[in-house]
């Protein structure tokens, strides 16, 4: 999966299912307060992004995230 | 297409085979709409009877066996179910299994302290820990965890289980928090003196004179208020610990 396609899917659901407004989408955007999420939201993250991409994250995984691109990157790095 | 069916709904009792769980389980199955999950360690008959009376009151169940204990197995076995159980969702947690290693302090041998803080308190975290990412995405819930009222006020001979069942009531208060939002419920029953095979060696005439209600309580009552935590009644009780001892701790 090319990196263009990860972006892509992972933006549309971010609008799709988060409710995400789609000019709030930019890779510099920090994760949690474009999303508005709280902690708990972080599951449904976990599932949108193992029905999406077939991949389980954990905890640990988003300690190293804070802008979207660090999230485009951990799920690039998950897949390779 | 093919259509998708309405997930069937599983209320899970660890240690349901005997005791306050079997009636735990009866009680579920005559009031509510659950299939039951009968969670038993080693007695599957007791287990099979337990399903017996779920289903002689018109409900209906399966037994699962694993140890609470053993949270590799507690996990493997669950996984395994949910496999098989594709749509379907435990939306009530009763994590009851418990056990009691009685004896003075100051005789109390390291296993006896390990193996009931590894069932009462580690079995509570292996279970509910593994469910409760599912009752988060699920968007409602009911966890009940049985604790006792020594617990809460100690019982001089079970400083282990006192220890274990107070342990689970701070876990209870602290989970409650956190997932509430997500209108899942985690909430405690404390029962005092109940009839029972955990209680069957006791002195129920000598201990009885200091009960107020001057009797021990059945399984039943006590299945009542577990009942009642995992309706849809009890939705904004939440983080709290219902004592049910006939008035000897109130």
């Amino acid at each position: 999966m090319t990196k263009e396609v990860i972006v892509e899917k992972i933006n549309y659901f971010l609008v799709d299912e988060f409710e995400v407004e789609e000019e709030e989408i930019a890779p510099t955007a920090n994760l949690k307060e474009t999303l508005e999420l709280d902690s708990l939201d972080f599951v449904d993250l976990v599932v949108a992004i193992e029905a999406n991409f077939g991949v389980k994250l954990v905890g640990e995984d988003f300690v190293k995230v804070t802008t979207l691109q660090d999230f485009y990157d951990l799920i690039e790095e998950k897949l390779s | 297409m093919e259509e998708k069916k309405a997930p069937t709904k599983y209320a899970l009792v660890t240690g349901g085979s005997r005791g306050i769980g079997r009636a735990v389980c009866i009680q579920l199955a005559k009031d509510l709409t659950y299939r039951i999950l009968i969670n038993y360690n080693s007695n599957e008959a007791a287990a099979k009877e337990t399903l017996k009376g779920v289903e002689a009151v018109g409900g209906s169940g399966e037994i699962i066996q694993f140890d609470v204990v053993d949270g590799v197995a507690v996990a493997a076995k669950l996984d395994a179910w949910q496999e098989n159980h594709k749509d379907d969702v435990i939306e009530v947690v009763v994590n009851n299994a418990g056990i009691t290693k009685d004896g003075l302090f100051m005789w109390m041998q390291k296993e006896d302290w390990s193996n009931v803080i590894n069932t009462s308190l580690n079995g509570f975290f292996n279970v509910t820990n593994h469910l409760i990412q599912k009752l988060l995405v699920n968007r409602y819930g009911r966890v009940i965890n049985m604790v006792s009222v020594s617990g809460l006020k100690g019982t001089p001979g079970q400083t282990n289980y006192s220890a274990a069942k107070g342990a689970v009531i701070a876990a209870t208060k602290a989970l409650a928090q956190e997932v509430a939002k997500r209108k899942i419920t985690v909430n405690a029953v404390a029962p005092g003196f109940i009839r029972s095979d955990m209680t069957a060696g006791l002195d129920e005439k000598g201990l009885k004179k200091m009960i107020p209600a001057n009797r021990f309580g059945e399984a039943e009552e006590v299945a009542h208020i577990v009942s009642f935590l995992a309706s849809e009644k009890s939705s904004y009780i939440t983080g709290e610990v219902i004592n049910i001892n006939g008035g000897i701790y109130s």
